[in-house]
C-alpha cells in the first residue's frame, strides 16, 4: 500500500515537473541559445556575458554570426544570448531588471535609452567612450547624451527620417518629383494633385468626397513619422532643452497644426481614422495607397519588398526655412548591476561592434539601419548598393538638421498623452487651441510628477 | 483534516498518542504539496507583494518606496479610471445577459434530436478554442471600414458606411458582439449539461396535464436550470472584468499601446488601463492599486450575486 502511494506520489511530482518545465519554455516564447566555446579551459580569465537583443528572421542569423566571430577573436569571452521579438523583449526586460536578472549588455531602442538611464538601470559609459572611441567617427552618439553631457549608450544602428515618394504615382499624375527646396506648403500643393477619391476625383474637382479617399497625397502617423518633424520645422516642439518642461502651447505649434488639420480635413493627409482602416499604418505607402510618406530608414525594407518604384529626399522646410529630421539611435547599453569584469567584457563587444568596419558593413547589408560609423555609411556598401532607394545620400544629408525625439524617462507616457489630444484636433473633435492647451497641461503634469520628486 | 485526524487516531493507530498531524495527514500534505507550494509561490506571494506595491511608488527598476494611500488618492481623482470603470460596466451589462440568453437558446436548439447534431455543436465550439489574434483577422475582414464586408454590404443597400471599431459609440457594442460570438459555444455546453439533467418525467407529467411548450419551458426548464444560469452569470461577470486580450488585440494595442483602448479611450477597460499604466508607463504601484480596486469590485459583485441567488435559484 505504502509503496503504491509512494509510486503515485513520485510519478505525480515527476509529471508536474515535466508540465512546469514544458510550460516555462513554451509560454515565454523566448529564444535562449548559448554558444559553447572550445577554448574554455585555455584561459583562466574566462568571462561569460549575456547579451540581449530584439530581432526577427534574417537579422537574427547575422547577429549570431557576428557573435561567433567575436568569440573567436576573444577566446576569453563567452557570449550567451537571449532574443525575442520587439514587444516581448522590452516587456520581459523590465521584469528582468526588477529581478536583477537582465542581460549584461542589451540592445535598446533609441527612444528607451533615457528611460533606463534616468532610473539607474544602465551604466554611464562616458569614460569608456572618451577613452576608446573617436567621437567624430560616429553618427548618433550625441543622441545618447543626457542634459549633463553623459553618454549612456553606443549606437548600434541609426534610423533617420526622410520623405519617401512613389515615382509611378507622381508620373501618372504628371507632378514633378519632390525637390530639396520644398516647404511643407509646397508638399501639400503637390499632395493635393496626388489625392484621388473613390470616384477618381481630385480635391480641385467638383463633387470630390474627402470622406472616401482611394489614394492619399501623404501618409502620416504617430510621432516619428508624423507630427514631430512638422512641429519642429515650424519652430515649435514638445519639450524645452531641459526636457523637463512642456512647450506645447505655442503659436508655432498652432501653425503647424493648422497645416496638418487642414490637410487631413481635405483628405490629402491620412488622419487617425483613415489609418485605422488599414491593417497597419505602415502599410499605406507600400500598398501604393499614398504618394508620399515621412519615413525612417527601416521603411525601405517594406517598400522594396512591395517592389515599389520610389525614391527618397530630405524632409521639407518650415515657413522660416528651418528643417528637422527625427533620428532614433538604437544603442548598446550595459547593465548597471553587472560585475566590473563582465562590464569590461561587454564593452569589448560594444567596441567590436562599433569600431570594426567589417561588422558594420555586414550589418548594413541587411538594410535595416544606417550604419553608425560614418566611414561605412559614406562608403559604396551603403550608398551605392543596388537596392532602392537610389538617393540614399538623402539620409546622410538629413544628419545636418537631425534631432532627437525629446526622449526622456517618461517618453512613452507623454507621447501617449500627446497623441490622445492631437488625435482630437486631427479629427476636428476639438479646436486646435484647446487641444494644445490640454496637451500642454497633461504632458507637464507627467513631467512634474516624475522629475519633481 | 479535522475529521481525518479523529478517524485515524481511533482506527489505525490506537495505542500511540495523538500527534498534531497524523500519519495520513502527513501523507495528505505531502501529496498536495506540489499544488500547495505552487499555490503559495505563484498566488499567495504575488498577492501580498501586489498589496504592498499598491501602497508604494514602484517603477520595477528601482526598489519600491512606501507612499501610503497616494496611489489610491490618485486613482480616485483620475477621470480615466472612472472612464475605464464605466466602460467595463457597460461591457458587462451588455455582454453577460446577451451571452447567457443566446447561449440558452442555442443549447435548447442543440438539445433536440436532429441529424448531424454533433457537427452543429462542434461548429459553435470552434470560436471558443481559436486565439484572439485569429479572431481579429476574421473580424477585420468583416468590419474593416475600408475593405470590410459589412461596409460593402451597407453601401449596396444604399446606406452610409460605418467606422465600426473606430467609432466611439460603436466600439463597445461591437466588441461585445464578437465576445458573445466567441464565448457562446462554451456557455452553450454548460447549458446543455444543465438541460440534460432535467428529468424527463416532469415533462411527461406536464404533457399529461396538457401544458403548452412555452408553459413547460417557463415552469419546468427555467427553474430547474437556474443553478446553471447562476453559474453562467457569475462566470461571465468575472470574465468581463478580466477582459483584456480581446480589447488589446482588436483595438490596436499590439501595434501601439497608446492606441489600445480604442478611439478616445472609448474601449479602455480596467484591465487594459492597468496594463498600460503598469507595463508601458512603469507605474507598477499605481497599477497594483487598480488591481486591488478591481478585486474589491468583483468581490462585492459576486457577494451580491450570491445573496441574490436565494430569490431565484432553485436547487432540487
Amino acid at each position: 500500500m505504502k509503496k503504491k502511494i509512494l509510486t503515485a506520489f513520485l510519478s505525480f511530482v515527476f509529471i508536474t515537473g515535466l508540465l512546469l518545465a514544458g510550460c516555462s519554455s513554451n509560454s515565454t516564447g523566448e529564444n535562449t541559445t548559448s554558444n559553447e566555446n572550445d577554448t574554455e579551459n585555455a584561459n583562466e580569465e574566462q568571462v561569460t556575458i549575456n547579451l540581449g537583443y530584439y530581432s526577427g528572421g534574417k537579422s537574427d542569423e547575422k547577429m549570431q554570426e557576428l557573435i561567433n566571430r567575436f568569440m573567436e577573436q576573444h577566446p576569453n569571452i563567452k557570449v550567451t544570448t537571449q532574443s525575442s521579438p520587439y514587444g516581448q523583449f522590452f516587456q520581459k526586460l523590465d521584469t528582468q531588471i526588477a529581478a536583477d536578472e537582465a542581460p549584461d549588455v542589451w540592445l535598446s531602442d533609441g527612444v528607451l535609452v533615457m528611460k533606463y538611464a534616468e532610473r539607474g538601470a544602465i551604466k554611464d559609459l562616458t569614460e569608456w567612450i572618451n577613452r576608446d572611441l573617436n567621437k567624430e567617427d560616429y553618427y548618433g552618439l550625441e543622441s545618447n547624451q543626457d542634459t549633463d553631457g553623459k553618454y549612456w549608450g553606443v549606437p548600434q544602428g541609426i534610423q533617420i527620417g526622410a520623405l519617401y515618394y512613389n515615382k509611378d504615382l507622381f508620373d501618372k499624375a504628371g507632378v514633378e518629383y519632390p525637390s530639396e527646396d520644398w516647404t511643407w506648403e509646397d508638399l501639400k500643393e503637390a499632395a493635393a494633385k496626388l489625392t484621388i477619391d473613390a470616384s477618381d476625383k481630385k480635391p480641385s474637382e467638383e463633387g470630390f468626397n474627402s470622406e472616401n479617399i482611394k489614394q492619399f497625397g501623404l501618409t502620416f502617423f504617430s510621432i516619428t513619422e508624423g507630427w514631430f518633424s512638422v512641429l519642429k520645422s515650424y519652430g515649435g516642439g514638445i519639450l524645452d532643452e531641459s526636457l523637463n518642461n512642456s512647450i506645447i502651447n505655442s503659436e508655432e505649434n498652432k501653425q503647424a497644426f493648422e497645416w496638418m488639420v487642414d490637410g487631413m480635413s481635405k483628405g490629402i493627409i491620412t488622419d487617425p481614422a483613415d489609418l485605422n482602416s488599414f491593417q497597419s499604418p505602415m502599410a499605406v505607402f507600400p500598398s501604393g495607397s499614398a504618394a508620399m510618406r515621412i519615413g525612417i530608414y527601416a521603411r525601405v525594407l517594406a517598400a522594396n519588398e512591395a517592389g515599389l518604384n520610389y525614391d527618397v529626399t530630405v524632409l521639407p522646410k518650415g515657413p522660416d526655412g528651418e528643417r528637422f529630421s527625427p533620428v532614433i539611435t538604437n544603442s548598446w547599453v550595459i547593465n548597471e548591476s553587472t560585475s566590473d569584469k563582465k562590464a569590461e567584457a561587454a564593452w569589448e563587444w560594444v567596441k567590436y561592434w562599433s569600431t570594426e568596419d567589417e561588422v558594420q558593413k555586414e550589418w548594413a547589408e541587411l538594410g535595416e539601419a544606417v550604419p553608425v560609423k560614418k566611414s561605412v555609411a559614406q562608403s559604396d556598401t551603403f550608398l551605392n548598393s543596388t537596392d532602392k532607394p537610389e538617393n540614399k545620400q538623402a539620409f546622410l544629408e538629413s544628419f545636418d538638421f537631425a534631432g532627437g525625439l525629446d526622449t526622456n524617462a517618461v517618453w512613452s507616457e507623454w507621447v501617449a498623452k500627446f497623441n490622445e489630444h492631437a488625435r482630437r484636433a486631427f479629427l476636428e473633435e476639438q479646436p486646435i487651441e484647446e487641444a494644445l492647451e490640454n496637451a500642454d497641461k497633461d504632458v507637464q503634469k507627467i513631467l512634474t510628477d516624475f522629475y519633481n520628486e | 483534516m479535522q475529521t481525518n485526524r479523529g478517524n485515524s487516531a481511533a482506527t489505525t493507530l490506537p495505542r500511540k498518542k495523538r500527534k498534531f498531524i497524523s500519519y495520513e495527514g502527513k501523507w495528505g500534505l505531502l501529496l498536495v504539496s506540489p499544488y500547495l507550494i505552487q499555490f503559495i509561490v505563484f498566488v499567495i506571494a504575488p498577492l501580498i507583494a501586489s498589496l504592498y506595491f499598491s501602497f508604494s511608488q514602484y517603477d520595477m527598476l528601482n526598489a519600491p518606496q512606501w507612499i501610503g494611500l497616494e496611489n489610491y488618492e490618485k486613482l480616485f481623482n483620475e477621470p480615466l479610471f472612472y472612464k475605464s470603470l464605466w466602460n467595463t460596466l457597460y461591457f458587462a451589462v451588455l455582454f453577460v445577459p446577451a451571452q447567457a440568453f443566446l447561449a440558452l437558446l442555442l443549447a435548447i436548439a442543440l438539445n433536440q434530436k436532429i441529424k448531424a447534431l454533433k457537427l452543429y455543436r462542434m461548429a459553435h465550439f470552434i470560436p471558443v478554442i481559436s486565439s484572439w489574434t485569429v479572431v481579429m483577422y476574421v473580424v477585420d475582414a468583416i468590419f474593416n471600414p475600408r475593405f470590410g464586408l459589412a461596409n460593402s454590404f451597407l453601401i449596396q443597400l444604399g446606406l452610409e458606411p460605418q467606422k465600426w471599431l473606430n467609432d466611439e459609440q460603436q466600439v463597445i457594442p461591437l466588441l461585445v458582439l464578437v465576445a458573445v460570438w466567441k464565448g457562446i459555444g462554451y456557455i452553450m455546453i454548460i447549458y446543455l449539461s444543465g438541460l440534460q439533467n432535467v428529468p424527463n418525467e416532469l415533462y411527461e407529467a406536464a404533457e399529461m396535464d396538457g401544458a403548452s411548450s412555452i408553459r413547460k419551458f417557463k415552469s419546468i426548464t427555467l427553474p430547474l436550470i437556474s443553478p446553471t444560469t447562476f453559474l453562467v452569470i457569475v462566470l461571465s461577470t468575472i470574465t468581463t472584468f478580466q477582459a483584456f486580450e480581446q480589447i488589446y488585440v482588436m483595438t490596436g494595442g499590439a501595434a501601439d499601446i497608446s492606441a489600445a483602448g480604442g478611439p478616445n479611450n472609448a474601449s479602455l477597460v480596467l484591465m487594459l488601463y492597468l496594463y498600460r499604466e503598469g507595463f508601458s508607463f512603469l507605474h507598477m504601484g499605481y497599477a497594483s492599486a487598480i488591481a486591488w480596486i478591481l478585486f474589491i469590485i468583483l468581490f462585492i459583485l459576486t457577494l451580491l450575486q450570491l445573496w441574490g441567488q436565494k430569490r431565484w435559484v432553485h436547487y432540487h
